[in-house]
């Protein structure tokens, strides 16, 4: 069959960095086409090469079987090639529908904004997308797994005959994966070439007819799927195999630290009312508690709320030590020996404008200073033992945080919070948007700090990760506790129908 | 010395300052020659004396407007600040002067440390009422700052109705100040407001760049969130940056209002706060936050006024007319160089499309009508004015064309 597109040659550069090199492979009309490799593997350099973000490469990629080379995103979507962006795109105030229809408004003979019209046609994409969001609403006040699927609607609306995903699931809940996966069959059917960049196996298993895998920006392989497994390709992504981890036995279980009881936090002008209603718990020294749910389940919530991270008006009891406690700063949850990963590592926790020891030193600063002033040199031996032994790689201590992969930033913070020597570490979803390695790695990590007699909560879209790390897994469904499953008790299977609601226990 | 080696060392100029210092150096020379009194050679004693007070004075104000720019606020308000803090020391000093000397000459020593103290204090209490509005009634800094700004003056005249009728009868938009201390001061200006600024310029450095706070004044600018959930008390940290914005401003207040005798609220430091705000972001503060050196602001202060200077140097007619033009050329020059090698290393266009094409011939009338007036200073030019202008304005239309013809050719 004639290729749809075909790269032939393409590399870019950026200074200092090899981004692509002489990448080549064909996609064929209506095929799913998955791109896998790790952070840094290039995937979304050549698409955005693809769809016109970058201009300036080397290489030449055709179309229909001609050249073409497009100077912007308008002359990709208009040879029908639409990419939606990982990173939420949206304009929050606007609404659902100006959101579709944004530089492309429809309008009425007088010329004025047709909004009615743009309604109805966006009512009836979300409609095709089973997102039955009313499209008057502003897209900021939108779930993040609603905003995805807007994104999705937005691209959709193009009839683009290409559609380049860069991990459209990751913030999506299992559910809306289902129905996005349902979407992408209806689309396929109609001979719409999907290309998904994805770093997850089984959904790349599902979906994709050929996997491609970059490593380093070389194009490594094209396979069929039917002739491969994840195994092989995660071997191929890391240029090595990756064995399975276990590391739940031989963990030794310490007094308790953390009690909640009872815990509600209420959701003023939200139908349900609360955001979290009766969670109870216990947590003890050296082992890690898994918190599965879906997507605005409650579990970043309930870990904001032990860490005082949002207002305290909780209900019930948190006893720390068995002394009841009510943290209305993450100060003072510091102080008393909790330390939180934030789920969003760029956005709440990341300093882009401090180097590497300035990140990680933020937390112990004042070990650091001696007569109220910092030295140069005690901060660098401050930070010298969290950098050494969450592993970040690194130049050095005065290299830019934002020059360092996903995985690297994240050792960084977590390293930030060794600092205070928690003995509480609260982590949401900690390896979002990690590459295979690195996620080995911190899983390493964790283990380690739990072996050395820490308590950890770990939240995670991920149920394997929570599986294989996890000594007890509760599940929150829409802010209540529904099962509690100790390491070999679960499954994921059992998880997901207790998130889900269906999940019956005897 | 390479920037990458430079940081290694205590003190590190990198190229931002270093670029600043060189732009120093060369308006002074170019001014010193260009002038025909050569009056920066000649006379510098003079000349040095006034861009030092000025300088200084400025600088003073934009050390408060960078520690706020790094925390990741503004403060507009510093003109009025100046002005109220003004007042309130005068106000002070004519309640514990003799009644009958309204030129407030029989003040005790006590009268004037309370004086002194009390414009210092109203700073702080300007800048927790701004971290007050900030933090617990949620205003954005651009909006709290700019109702103290349209507000603090009018309080500050009012204020001096007030107390000159309560105390002498008679309503005064203005009080002269013509204590003792205040005349010395005035008398040695110069070097108390540079000893002033350079004291407090290394005060703030040490705090920036060596203490707890510091840091922590970078990280709340650079991302609040993140801060706040590593621990941090933001609300604190944007305390210390709001009332060390207004104290500064307060302590030139003193300064200005010894310099001219008298406080006088209704036009005291008017515009003051951009110009501080000028001077931080030509040394380097970004507006986003957690970006921008105590050097670079000391140094953009230094450059800014030291371009005004030149300025009324070379236009010898009503410079200060010219000062905004300046300052605003000014502060898009430095953030335009700054993108400049971002700008070459993306092929960015620097008129794209048609509002590119609309921008040439904007600039080229205002470099004309600029031009034009410029000549009207100088006697060779009598009567040729018109042409003179539309020979720079055609000269840089022609010029800002064929830098589009020719970007457009290389990108195509």
């Amino acid at each position: 069959m004639t290729p749809i597109i075909a790269f032939r040659g393409v590399g870019k550069r950026f200074p200092g960095v090899v981004a692509l090199d002489d990448v080549s492979f064909d996609l064929v009309p209506g095929e799913c086409h998955a791109v896998c490799g790790e952070n840094g593997a290039g995937k979304s350099t050549l698409m955005k090469i693809l769809s016109g973000v970058i201009t300036e490469y080397d290489g030449e990629i055709l179309v229909r079987n001609a050249p073409a080379r497009f100077r912007g995103t308008r002359d990709a979507e208009e040879a029908g090639i639409a990419i939606i962006h990982q990173e939420l795109n949206l304009v929050e105030q606007l609404s659902a529908a100006a959101n579709i229809f944004l530089g492309r408004e429809k309008r009425t003979p007088l010329g004025l904004l047709d909004d009615a019209a743009m309604e109805r046609e966006a009512a009836a994409l979300l409609a095709s997308l089973e997102c039955p969001i009313d499209p008057r609403v502003a897209a900021g006040s939108l779930r993040i797994g609603d905003q995805q699927l807007l994104e999705i609607a937005k691209a959709l609306s193009l009839e683009s005959d290409v559609l380049i995903m860069d991990e459209p699931t990751s913030a999506l809940t299992e559910t809306e994966v289902a129905r996005l996966e349902r979407v992408i069959a209806r689309l396929r059917a109609r001979g719409v070439t999907i290309v998904a960049i994805s770093h997850k196996m089984d959904e790349v298993f599902r979906l994709a007819d050929r996997i491609t895998v970059l490593r380093d920006g070389r194009h490594v392989r094209t396979v069929d799927r039917a002739a491969t497994n994840p195994r092989e390709i995660t071997g191929l992504m890391v240029g090595r195999e990756i064995a399975d981890h276990h590391f739940h036995h031989e963990r030794k279980r310490g007094p308790r630290l953390l009690e909640l009881r009872s815990l509600t936090l209420p959701w003023p002008g939200h139908p349900r009312g609360f955001r979290l209603k009766d969670v109870s718990l216990d947590l003890h020294a050296g082992e890690i508690l898994g918190v599965a749910g879906l997507m605005g389940a409650g579990r970043t919530e309930l870990l904001e709320t032990i860490f005082g991270a949002s207002e305290p008006t909780w209900t019930g009891e948190i006893r720390v030590d068995g002394q009841p406690v009510r943290f209305t700063h993450p100060d003072e949850a510091c102080a008393a020996g909790i330390a939180m990963v934030t789920e969003d590592r760029k956005r709440l926790g990341l300093f882009p404008d401090l180097d590497v020891a300035a990140n990680v030193s933020l937390c112990g600063l004042a070990g650091a200073a001696r007569g109220g002033l910092l030295s140069r040199s005690r901060e660098e031996a401050l930070v010298a033992e969290p950098i050494r032994s969450t592993g970040v790689k690194t130049a050095g201590p005065h290299a830019a945080i934002t020059g360092l992969s996903g995985g690297n930033q994240q050792k960084c913070i977590i390293g930030r919070w060794l600092l205070v020597k928690p003995r509480v570490l609260l982590l949401d979803d900690p390896t979002r948007g990690i590459d295979v390695g690195a996620k080995a790695e911190l899983y390493q990590l964790i283990d380690r700090l739990c072996r050395e007699g820490m308590a950890v909560i770990l939240t995670s879209s991920e149920l394997p990760e929570l599986l294989t790390l996890a000594d007890r897994i509760i599940v929150l469904t829409e802010g209540r506790l529904t099962a509690e499953f100790t390491r070999t008790e679960a499954t994921e299977q059992k998880i997901m129908e207790a998130a889900t609601g269906s999940y019956a226990p005897r | 010395m390479k920037p990458s080696d430079a940081s290694a060392g205590g003190w590190r100029l990198p190229r931002h300052e270093l670029a600043l210092v060189a732009a120093i150096v060369a308006v002074f020379v170019a001014t010193g020659w260009l002038d025909p009194n050569h009056t920066y050679f000649a006379n510098w004693a003079e000349s040095r004396d006034i861009i030092l007070r000025n300088a200084s004075l400025l600088g003073i104000i934009a050390l408060g407007a960078a520690v706020v720019i790094i925390a990741g606020g503004i403060d507009l308000s510093a003109g009025s600040m100046v002005a109220f803090s003004a007042t309130t020391c005068a106000l002070l000093l004519a309640v514990f002067s003799n009644v009958d000397d309204r030129r407030l000459v029989t003040v005790s020593g006590l009268g004037i440390a309370v004086a002194v103290g009390g414009a210092l204090l109203s700073g702080l209490l300007v800048g927790t009422l701004h971290t007050w509005l900030i933090t617990a009634i949620r205003l954005p800094p651009f909006v709290a700052t700019l109702a103290t700004l349209v507000g603090l003056r009018s309080f500050a005249r009012a204020m001096c109705l007030f107390v000159t009728k309560e105390r002498w009868g008679t309503e005064s938009q203005q009080i002269n100040v013509n204590t003792p201390f205040f005349a010395w001061i005035k008398e040695h200006n110069v070097w108390l407001s540079t000893g002033t600024f350079l004291v407090l310029a290394l005060l703030t450095w040490v705090v920036l760049s060596r203490t707890v706070l510091g840091r922590h004044l970078y990280a709340l600018g650079g991302n609040e969130q993140a801060a706040r959930l590593s621990g941090i008390r933001t609300e604190n940290v944007k305390w210390f940056a709001y009332c060390f914005g207004s104290l500064t401003a307060a302590l030139a207040g003193i300064f200005l209002m010894a310099d001219s005798s008298v406080a006088q609220p209704g036009n005291l430091a008017r515009g003051y706060e951009l110009n501080a705000i000028a001077a931080a972001v030509v040394g380097g503060c970004s507006l986003q936050g957690g970006v921008g050196t105590v050097t670079g602001t000391v140094l953009g202060a230094v450059f800014l006024r030291l371009v005004i200077d030149a300025v009324s140097k070379l236009i010898k007619a009503s410079a200060d007319v010219y000062e905004g033009m300046i300052v605003g050329i000014i502060v898009a020059l430095a953030v335009t160089f700054t993108q400049v090698g971002q700008f070459a290393k993306a092929g960015h266009a620097l008129f794209p499309g048609a509002r590119g094409l609309a921008a040439i011939p904007t600039i080229a009338v205002f470099a004309g009508l600029l031009a034009m007036m410029a000549a009207a200073n100088v006697d060779a030019f009598d009567g040729r004015t018109p042409l003179f202008g539309a020979v720079v304005g055609g000269g840089v239309l022609l010029a800002l064309a064929a830098i589009r013809w020719m970007q457009g050719r290389r990108a195509a």
